[in-house]
């Protein structure tokens, strides 16, 4: 029988010692759990390394958006609805052709004919792709300057390869030749290797000689097995991942907003009162503590995500936008709605309380953690919460549909525009019962969308900045929906061999392993243990 | 014979209601394929309008009319092509149940059949060595390990024998390294991935046989052919296997037969904990992503194997026992 003396058992890395030191053990990619040998970056079930193998024109850092030169070298808007790029001459493809631009219009036109694996939606913004030299340009159907980032963030592959492909939506690809840093190595259904590409464009930049990726299915694995780099929320990571070996360590910086979501199609959620009283209610501080172990921040009012979007805020909305819990100021604007305060319940009109459904994917434990501290905050001042847990797919549905009243949802990051977008744009505005991708709220108002429009159409900065502070104005003031903390970016770095890794000190990229970012981060890292050059 | 006749009619009433069920029980989940689509992929941040059409287009979900969806599905039940799995897109139903089957029988199977045997058999020792330790031991025993929930043996073992002593590997069928062959090395390296899943079913499941056959065995040890045989001077083992065991073992046949049928629906708690890919661990990552063609395929074939295991035990009950028959 076995007996415990502790109530804990420190479980420590075991780093496979046959794992050489150029060679980076990755938990990037889950088994379900053997793999599919899908090497496509254009299915949602591809291999996640498909997506280091496959380069998109542009990097862009998902959080600040910085754009970084990468299969284009540049690119310039003549007017707001052109897009001109140059495509590197040194790249090439990993069977020794080169890269180019005919490549990349071939990508775009396949995505073209072939809409179920446009995921990134290029061709919503593209009228004609033309090819002059090692030029390529877009003409846009309006003017559209953030169709930039979409259209740089395409990953692009080889004509010589898919136009020979019957249906690139259905192919598994399985020998990849991208021109990527990494060719495919040795594969099985339980693990894959990669190999450094000695003719990578950058391969001057890349210390890294190999990669493994084994299929990983519990948070136990991730911390036990010596990872360098591991991306998961991990409760207690000072006792778990940190605890777990001296090198180990961790990055967890904003990268979206958690917040709730009213339903302004349902009373009475179109009262901006209402609202700002909710808002006037809640603690941040304690929800983002509660939800997310304290490892994240609350958020304000702007939609921005801070420190990372610091450029862009307006400096005359006060403490950064930062809403303080004020029960009084909150009970002063439910009275302007009709409802007053009688022992402890808010009654309205009607004599009955204030009540309401707060909706939250089952399953997702931080986002029902600051639904129940919410349900707890607000009954202090007399609001009942009951809260409904649907499964992540039946949640989606519900507020894609606007059966909800109050949802809580993930909103912001990416591009200024994209975010105020999806969240103000009464154009994905459809009555409840429809479905839609954005807006779920069912927000409109006129003075947003015209902001949303002159903000599409200019590519001068200073307009851009002008615009992005009076649509953080109409969030603050009009609260479409009620920011609450910052959703993370879960790196776990481990620096016995690798280092380098994005830090807050040096945020130039997100710390996830998944999509293009690792691209940028391989770049970067340097052998611990290397003969220093 | 109009005993097996109908028997068979009501087999394929039940199959016929059984199949359709399964049609319609995953449709009436809220929420789509490509909203489960959706939600995973929102988790690492908001998902434009572009990639919702873009996943649409890629699983083409649901076509057609209720009605229509489901003459289809019924072709593809007789046909046995499910067609293209949506959570897995685009791998095809049957080439991922043709890989996750083989590990599920194999373990699960063992298993149930090894669990049986040994249960059926200390059970008849614990009934006819009534009152000893031989008794207490396994009785006891035996109903406090089938109290254990599946899952918390698992993690148990798993964190224990896997992760603080090392003994097992924890997670997967074989070693990452390995491709699965017809060699002993490959062999001796999936049995060794097999044994705390095949243990955790095996100390879960033992007790339940043990307590039936020796609360079965301990009935009809008190019947007048049992003394009668023994007034006659024969032999304990005669009398115990031969007498009381081989009327005894009746229900728990049933229970096999039931356990036998239900081996394919794998153990879908036990191969989640250890990551073994089996059925199991397909049927929970296809009703998680509300996928119909892979649900549909294993739920129609769980049932259909309940069914036919059920059916074999009904004739088999006739053949046994001449009541049944009348």
């Amino acid at each position: 029988m076995l007996v415990a003396t502790g109530c804990s058992i420190q479980v420590t890395s075991q780093p496979d010692p046959t794992i050489p030191d150029d060679t980076m053990l990755i938990n990037a990619d889950r088994g379900n759990p053997l793999f599919d040998r899908n090497f496509n970056p254009y299915l949602t079930n591809t291999r996640t390394a498909s997506r280091w193998m496959y380069e998109p024109l542009i990097m862009i850092n998902p959080l600040d958006n910085e754009q970084t030169p990468w299969l284009a070298t540049d690119w310039t808007l003549p007017d707001a609805d052109t897009i001109e790029m140059t495509i590197r001459d040194d790249a090439e493809w990993s069977d020794g052709e080169p890269l180019t631009a005919d490549d990349v219009a071939f990508t775009f036109e396949m995505l073209k004919e072939y809409p179920a694996i446009d995921i990134k939606g290029a061709w919503q913004h593209i009228d004609t792709v033309e090819v002059d030299g090692d030029t390529i340009t877009f003409e846009l159907l309006t003017d559209d300057v953030p169709a930039l980032p979409i259209i740089g963030a395409t990953y692009i592959v080889p004509e010589h390869i898919w136009s020979e492909v019957e249906d690139p939506a259905t192919w598994r690809n399985e020998d990849p030749i991208g021109s990527g840093p990494f060719t495919l190595g040795n594969y099985n259904q339980q693990q894959y290797s990669m190999d450094k590409n000695e003719d990578y464009w950058q391969a001057d930049s890349v210390e890294i000689e190999h990669l493994i990726l084994p299929a990983t299915n519990t948070q136990l694995d991730t911390v036990t097995r010596g990872y360098d780099w591991a991306y998961s929320f991990i409760s207690d990571v000072e006792g778990t991942w940190g605890a777990a070996s001296e090198s180990n360590t961790w990055w967890f910086p904003p990268i979206g907003i958690i917040g709730l979501i009213p339903n302004h199609d349902v009373a009475p959620f179109d009262d901006v009162h209402v609202r700002r009283g909710i808002s006037l209610a809640l603690e941040r501080a304690a929800i983002a503590d509660s939800a997310s172990e304290g490892y994240m921040e609350p958020a304000g009012q702007t939609g921005l995500i801070l420190p990372n979007q610091e450029d862009q805020l307006d400096p005359t909305i006060p403490d950064s936008g930062m809403i303080e819990q004020d029960t009084d100021a909150a009970l002063a604007e439910f009275e302007q709605a009709g409802y007053t305060l009688e022992g402890d319940r808010l009654v309205g009109a009607d004599g009955e309380q204030f009540s309401f459904s707060l909706t939250t994917a089952n399953g997702y434990s931080d986002w029902t953690r600051a639904a129940q501290e919410v349900q707890r905050q607000l009954r202090g001042v007399g609001i009942e919460v009951n809260l409904s847990l649907p499964q992540p797919a039946g949640y989606q549905q519900a507020i894609a549909n606007g059966d909800f009243e109050v949802a809580i949802g993930g909103m912001g990051g990416g591009y200024v525009y994209q975010a105020y977008n999806s969240l103000l744009s009464s154009e994905f505005y459809v009555p409840v019962g429809e479905t839609t991708a954005n807006n779920f709220a069912r927000y409109q108002n006129p003075a947003a969308d015209e902001l949303l429009a002159e903000l599409k159409a200019t590519p001068d900065p200073a307009e851009q900045l002008e615009l992005s502070h009076a649509l953080q104005n109409i969030v603050y003031d009009d609260l479409p929906v009620i920011g609450m903390y910052y959703g993370g970016s879960w790196g776990l770095f481990n620096d016995a061999k690798f280092t380098g890794w994005p830090s807050e000190e040096d945020p130039y990229m997100a710390p996830q392993n998944y999509d293009s970012a690792p691209l940028m981060i391989f770049t970067r890292l340097k052998l611990a243990n290397g003969d220093d050059q | 014979m109009k005993y097996i006749a109908g028997k068979l009619g009501l087999f394929v009433l039940t199959l016929w209601a059984a199949v359709t069920l399964n049609f319609f029980l995953p449709r009436l989940m809220p929420g789509s394929p490509a909203d489960a689509a959706i939600a995973k992929l929102s988790q690492n941040g908001p998902v434009t309008e572009a990639t919702r059409a873009a996943i649409e287009a890629q699983l083409g979900v649901p076509d057609g009319s209720l009605w229509e969806q489901y003459l289809a599905y019924l072709r593809q039940v007789v046909t046995l092509d499910f067609g293209v799995s949506y959570t897995f897109y685009p791998q095809t139903v049957s080439s991922m149940v043709s890989t996750a089957l083989p590990y599920t029988i194999i373990l699960v199977g063992v298993v149930t059949i090894v669990a049986f045997i040994l249960g059926t058999l200390i059970g008849v020792a614990a009934a006819w060595k009534r009152g000893t330790w031989l008794d207490s031991l396994p009785t006891l025993g035996g109903s406090f390990m089938s109290t254990f929930p599946y899952f918390w043996t698992a993690l148990l073992l798993l964190f224990f024998a896997g992760y603080v002593l090392h003994w097992f590997p924890t997670t997967g069928a074989y070693s990452a390294t390995t491709t699965p062959a017809f060699t002993p090395a490959f062999i001796g390296d999936a049995l060794l991935h097999a044994a705390l899943p095949a243990l955790t079913i095996l100390v879960t499941s033992l007790g339940g046989w043990i307590i039936g056959m020796r609360n079965a065995m301990i009935n009809t040890l008190g019947d007048d052919y049992v003394t009668f045989a023994e007034a006659n001077g024969l032999r304990g083992g005669t009398v115990a296997i031969r007498y009381a065991a081989r009327n005894a073992i009746l229900p728990n046949l049933t229970g096999f037969g039931l356990a036998l049928g239900g081996v394919v629906g794998g153990s879908i708690l036990v191969e989640q904990v250890f990551g073994y890919p089996g059925i199991g661990y397909l049927l929970f990552n296809a009703v998680i992503g509300q996928d119909y063609p892979l649900m549909q395929a294993l739920f129609l074939m769980i049932t259909v194997s309940v069914l036919v295991a059920n059916f074999l035990v009904d004739i088999l009950y006739g053949v046994l026992d001449p009541r049944t028959r009348r």
